[in-house]
C-alpha cells in the first residue's frame, strides 16, 4: 500500500498563515517531520516505506526545502516517493538537490505513467528496484506504472 | 560631535564602494553619525537597502541602555523623495534613523516598477510572505515585460527566496530586501529586475571561520570566504545538503543570462554575464557590515524590444 502525503494540507498546518509556498529549511525540517511521523508505523513493520506526496496546491518550493524534505527522506530511510501534481517549477528545486545526493525519486504523470527524477544511476537503481519488487510494471506503451494503490 | 556620511547622488552597487569607505572612515570614532542624502538624484534597491544596513551599523548605544539613532538628511528632490517613500524605504528608515527633511506620507506600491517595495526580513515566516507577495505581484510582469517564461518566475521566486534566507540562517541580525523591474538605458538598454538584499550582520567571513578558515590557511578572508559560498558552495553548517541555496542561484542565472553579485566586509564577488564588465572578485574594498546581494535578471531576447 502507498502512504498518501497532501503536500499543501502538510504545509497548512506545519506554518501559521495562509502560505502555499514550501521555502526555507524551518518550514522544510517542519514538514519533514510531520511527514516522518505519518510514514512511521510503516517503518516498524521493516517494509520498504512507498510514499505518494501530492504537490498539488503548493506555490514554490525551493532548494532549501528541496533538501530538506525530498532529500533528507531518501537519505535517511530505505523508501521510494512518488512525485504526483508536480510542476516543472517544482521539479527545476527537487532535480539537482536529488542529482546532487546521488539519489533519485519518481514523478507520477497525471497518466499514471512513471517518470524518474535525480542523479542517473541512482534512477536506474530505483527503476530496477520497483520492478524487481513488482512495485511497477511496463506499460503496453513501454513506459512504467505502478502497480500498487 | 556629529560625523558626517554623503549619501552619493547616484547610489547604487558602483557607487557603494565610494559610500562604504566615507561610512568606515566616520564610523570608527563611535561618534554620532548624519547620512545626508540631500543631494541624491538616484537611489537603486541596492542603494536603498545598504543604506538602511549602514543606518543598523551605525545605532549605537547611549546612556542607560537606550540606543542613538544616527541622523539622516532625506533628498530635497520632490520626485526623488515620492520615490524612495515608494520603494518603502522610509517606513524601514523610520526604525533606524531621526529623519530630517519633509518626508512623504508612504502609500502602497502601485506601480509597475515596485514589484517589492523594501521590506525587513529577520525570520523565515518573512521569507513565507516575501515570497508570497512576489509571486502574485510579479509573474505577470515578469511574463509581459521581460518575456520569461512561467519556468522562469517560478524560478526567480526560488532565487528570492534562497537570497532572503541567507539573512536568516547567516547574518544573525535583521535585513531588507527590495525588488524592481526597470528600464536600465545606461547598460543594457534593456528591461531588467533587480533584487537587492542587504543585512549589517556578521557577513560571510565570520560565518564560514570555524568550518572553512584551516582549509584556506593564509588565504582565508572576506574574498576567500565570499569564493568558497558563491563558487564552491560551502555551507557554515557540516550537513552535506546545505550551500545548495547559493548554487541554485547561480544555476538559475546562468540560465537566464543574470548576475549575482555580493559584498562582504572589504570583498565583492560577481558572477558575471557577457552584457556585463564587472570584474569577478575583488578584494581590498572599504569595510562595510554584513552582506549586500545583488541580482539582476535582464529581458530576455532582442536588446532592441
Amino acid at each position: 500500500m502507498i502512504q498518501y502525503i497532501d503536500m499543501h494540507a502538510v504545509l497548512q498546518a506545519s506554518v501559521s498563515g495562509v502560505y502555499a509556498d514550501l521555502v526555507t529549511r524551518p518550514t522544510g525540517r517542519v514538514v519533514r517531520e510531520r511527514i516522518e511521523q505519518a510514514i512511521a508505523g510503516r517503518e516498524r513493520t521493516g517494509e520498504v516505506t512507498v510514499a505518494r506526496m501530492d504537490f498539488t496546491g503548493v506555490g514554490c518550493i525551493d532548494y532549501s526545502c528541496a533538501d530538506e524534505i525530498v532529500a533528507k527522506l531518501l537519505r535517511d530511510r530505505p523508501a521510494v516517493l512518488v512525485l504526483s501534481g508536480i510542476t516543472d517549477g517544482h521539479r527545476e528545486a527537487i532535480e539537482p538537490v536529488l542529482s546532487g545526493h546521488g539519489l533519485a525519486a519518481l514523478i507520477e504523470r497525471p497518466d499514471g505513467t512513471l517518470e524518474v527524477l535525480g542523479a542517473a544511476a541512482a534512477a536506474a537503481a530505483l527503476l530496477d528496484e520497483l520492478v524487481a519488487r513488482r512495485f511497477a510494471a511496463r506499460t503496453p506503451g513501454g513506459s512504467y506504472a505502478l502497480t500498487l494503490a | 560631535m556629529t560625523r558626517l556620511v554623503e549619501v552619493p547622488a547616484q547610489f547604487d552597487d558602483r557607487s557603494f564602494d565610494q559610500f562604504a569607505g566615507v561610512f568606515a572612515d566616520a564610523n570608527k570614532d563611535d561618534e554620532r553619525l548624519l547620512f545626508d542624502a540631500h543631494a541624491a538624484e538616484w537611489a537603486s534597491p541596492y542603494g536603498l537597502v545598504g543604506l538602511l544596513a549602514a543606518g543598523q551599523a551605525a545605532r549605537r548605544a547611549a546612556a542607560a541602555g537606550t540606543v542613538e539613532r544616527p541622523l539622516l538628511t532625506a533628498p530635497t528632490n520632490a520626485d526623488v523623495l515620492s520615490y524612495w517613500a515608494r520603494a518603502g524605504f522610509f517606513r524601514e528608515a523610520a526604525e533606524l534613523f531621526e529623519i530630517h527633511g519633509k518626508v512623504p506620507r508612504a502609500r502602497a506600491a502601485e506601480e509597475s516598477e515596485v514589484l517589492l517595495p523594501v521590506t525587513p526580513v529577520r525570520a523565515a515566516e518573512d521569507v513565507h510572505a516575501v515570497v508570497s507577495k512576489i509571486q502574485q505581484r510579479a509573474s505577470a510582469i515578469l511574463a509581459s515585460e521581460l518575456s520569461l517564461d512561467p519556468k522562469a518566475t517560478m524560478g526567480f521566486a526560488m532565487a528570492l527566496s534562497e537570497a532572503c534566507q541567507n539573512i536568516v540562517e547567516h547574518a544573525g541580525t535583521g535585513g531588507w530586501v527590495a525588488v524592481q523591474a526597470y528600464h536600465w538605458r545606461r547598460k543594457l538598454a534593456r528591461r531588467v529586475v533587480v533584487i537587492a538584499v542587504a543585512d549589517a550582520g556578521v557577513g560571510f567571513r565570520h560565518s564560514l571561520e570555524p568550518t572553512q578558515s584551516k582549509r584556506f590557511g593564509d588565504r582565508w578572508g572576506d574574498a576567500a570566504a565570499l569564493e568558497a559560498a558563491l563558487v564552491q558552495g560551502v555551507s557554515r553548517f557540516r550537513d552535506p545538503g546545505r550551500g545548495q541555496g547559493l548554487a541554485g542561484i547561480r544555476r538559475y542565472l546562468v540560465r537566464w543570462d543574470g548576475k549575482i553579485a555580493i559584498r562582504s566586509g572589504t570583498a565583492r564577488i560577481a558572477i558575471v554575464p557577457k552584457w556585463d564588465d564587472d570584474v569577478p572578485l575583488k578584494d581590498g574594498l572599504p569595510p562595510f557590515p554584513g552582506a549586500q546581494v545583488l541580482i539582476i535578471i535582464p529581458e530576455q531576447g532582442s536588446a532592441e524590444r
